[in-house]
């Protein structure tokens, strides 16, 4: 008995077991090992070669693979400055993001505030709002971005001369004339024609931002609103000092993830021009990567100045 | 306290005491109760949300109805000026030219196979991944992370070029590059265009369109479930890979059927990969049959307005996503469920 029991702890001794978060740290190694092994063997090579492709002048050789020149920065130099199209096309993708984002944000987050309260028939509504995440993407999107039947079902005029003026829900003369009395300058009476004018395209692409939102309405403790209205607080107030703090790590995530959403989008009037120089031509191809690449910078710009401008303002519930 | 409706005490034994007293008229008392500026406010703010809920499902909902009211129409529909919405001669040709022009079936079926062994996958390895980020602690996951955020950011057409020659002549550590340069094969990697394996390889990576966001998703999730729960499972001598697979799978089911909608759905009309990787000579995938069928060709040139082509391409539309609303109308209720429960916190 007492050989046996000796022979089994000698082992040990010898080799140290591991300890528990070394051994959690290597599990956690294998969980993300997928990622990983993607990351170098597929990703890494392919990022690689279109920044190396936005430096070169290609030619794709018939018997498979391609040659590559190097010419330094001209790619860059003729997208910037030869092409009048790219930087007409960024500044127009900047003005649409402008006001894409904070609508899509604010919309979600009100939907997803109303969908979290009681209301007759909440399971149809949010099932309902749903939908464009699933059925409306990609092909049904490329289907609908030029889509004949459904702007001749909207204005339900088959005259396409006179649709040019009133195809929107709201037309700018109508809106002038509601704010006329009000001393509110031009750019807002056009942002907030623009904003419903999309509110289509808005609805569409608010699906996941809704989702996390309420996510995030769903992990507020009842017990809060419950003290917030023996304290006699108003629904009002309750949402500025309670709902709106508490969620504000989710508007954070949003508008990260709105800005990435609208940069990435195949919709989106950049990328329309980046596609179009890239099947152009062959040289079009380099120039293009090379403009996705300055694109590219200039999301993260974005994204970084975003981040640094709400993190100021975003509320963290402490944890115990 | 003479007033008449003080309440008259009457005592009937010793132990027993009766209260009469006048009630107020019921229609005073509904008054009270539902004409104050209280409940004034609750009801119209119930009935602006029902109707701002109710327009906005409008718009939502309109697309799918015209489209499929357009779908039955016949080619004299679209001329007549008094038809909106509904047909005045329902017909169902354009659904049998589209089945049996367009190669629907056959687009189907590769699309089936190509779609769900990509969203499987997509979902496991975004699963587990996303478990890994939220539950352990190791050296550079923080910058691991980053560079998940990273793949999110970078445009997909950034990378089309080079992607499109990476798979064209697949290559592991530049291997077949060497094997093609001393000779030994032809080309210098493994052609995977017109095949699956460029969509699945990248579904098994976690590389896949938008997967960076499942993997925040499943992360957010696993964040909010109690660590006492693995801790628990550990001592009892269950060991990372058991706990996972028997305590946390079925714990995110909800997630899990969520992440697999949308994998599955965004895989399902995907055409940014599939015009990259499939070339026309191919096989057949759902992009490729959104056209006006070769019967009703004639039709909708004759046609006097550009309707009728449009309406084809919105059947197609139709016909496309008709498995996606049989899953969502299944698995909507996950979708619901798996936000109530999972708490996503920031």
């Amino acid at each position: 008995m007492n050989n046996t029991a000796n022979k089994k702890v000698a082992p040990i001794k010898k080799k140290k077991p591991a300890s528990l978060d070394s051994k959690k740290a290597r599990a956690g190694w294998i969980f993300v090992l997928p990622f990983i092994i993607g990351f170098i063997l597929v990703y890494l090579p392919v990022v690689i070669d279109s920044i190396t492709f936005s430096f070169n002048e290609l030619t794709i050789l018939s018997q498979g693979g391609y040659e590559l020149d190097f010419v330094g920065l001209s790619n860059y130099q003729n997208a910037l400055f030869k092409d009048s199209g790219f930087t007409e096309a960024l500044i127009a993708g900047m003005k649409q993001l402008i006001i894409d984002v904070p609508c899509i944000v604010f919309f979600s987050l009100f939907i997803a505030i109303i969908l979290n309260q009681k209301i007759l028939g909440r399971a149809a509504f949010r099932a309902i709002f749903f939908i464009p995440v699933i059925l409306t993407t990609g092909l049904i999107g490329q289907i609908d971005a030029n889509n004949a039947m459904l702007e001749h079902m909207q204005n339900g005029s088959t005259n396409t001369g006179l649709e040019e003026e009133s195809s929107g829900i709201l037309n700018l003369m109508d809106v002038q004339a509601l704010f006329s009395n009000m001393a509110v300058g031009q750019g807002l009476v056009k942002y907030v024609v623009d904003a419903v004018n999309s509110i289509f395209d808005i609805v569409n692409r608010c699906g996941v931002q809704m989702l996390i939102f309420l996510s995030g309405l769903q992990s507020i403790s009842p017990a809060i609103y419950e003290s917030c209205q023996i304290d006699g607080a108003s629904g009002w107030e309750t949402f500025w000092k309670v709902t709106l703090p508490m969620v504000s790590p989710m508007i954070l995530v949003n508008t990260i993830y709105t800005v990435i959403d609208a940069f990435t989008a195949s919709t989106n009037k950049v990328m329309t021009y980046i596609n179009s120089i890239y099947s152009g031509s062959q040289e079009g191809m380099v120039i293009s990567s090379a403009m996705s690449w300055m694109y590219f910078l200039l999301v993260i710009i974005i994204i970084g100045a975003v981040v640094g401008i709400i993190s100021r303002f975003v509320f963290y519930q402490r944890r115990d | 306290m003479n007033n008449a409706n003080a309440p008259k005490i009457k005592k009937d034994s010793k132990k027993k005491i009766r209260v009469e007293f006048e009630r107020t008229p019921l229609i005073d008392r509904l008054r009270a109760k539902f004409l104050n500026m209280y409940t004034l406010k609750r009801v119209l703010w119930y009935l602006l949300r029902f109707l701002l809920l109710l327009g906005v499902s409008y718009i939502i909902l309109f697309p799918f109805f015209s489209k499929i009211s357009s779908s039955f129409m016949s080619e004299s529909d679209f001329v007549d000026v008094t038809v909106r919405l509904v047909p005045k001669s329902p017909t169902l040709q354009t659904y049998s030219a589209i089945l049996s022009d367009n190669g629907y079936f056959e687009a189907f079926g590769n699309t089936f196979l190509l779609s769900i062994i990509c969203a499987v996958l997509q979902t496991f390895i975004c699963c587990f991944i996303g478990y890994g980020f939220a539950k352990f602690k190791f050296k550079g996951s923080g910058i691991l992370f980053l560079i998940v955020i990273f793949t999110m950011i970078v445009p997909h057409s950034t990378l089309k070029l080079s992607m499109f020659l990476n798979f064209k002549d697949f290559d592991i550590f530049g291997i077949f590059g060497l094997l093609h340069k001393f000779g030994i094969t032809d080309r210098p990697g493994i052609p995977l265009l017109d095949t699956n394996w460029p969509l699945w390889i990248m579904s098994a990576t976690g590389l896949a369109y938008k997967n960076g966001l499942f993997i925040f998703l499943m992360r957010q999730f696993y964040r909010g479930i109690p660590d006492e729960l693995e801790e628990s499972a550990y001592l009892d001598g269950s060991g990372v890979f058991q706990t996972f697979f028997r305590i946390i799978i079925p714990l995110s089911v909800t997630m899990i059927v969520t992440v697999f909608m949308f994998a599955f759905s965004w895989q399902w009309t995907d055409t940014f990969y599939s015009g990259l990787f499939y070339t026309q000579t191919g096989p057949m995938l759902l992009p490729r049959i959104i056209k006006v069928p070769e019967t009703l060709a004639d039709l909708a040139e004759a046609s006097s307005s550009t309707l009728f082509a449009a309406a084809c391409k919105n059947t197609c539309g139709l016909l496309i996503i008709l498995p996606l609303v049989i899953m969502y109308l299944f698995g909507q209720k996950y979708i619901v469920q798996g936000i109530e429960r999972s708490g996503i916190t920031g």
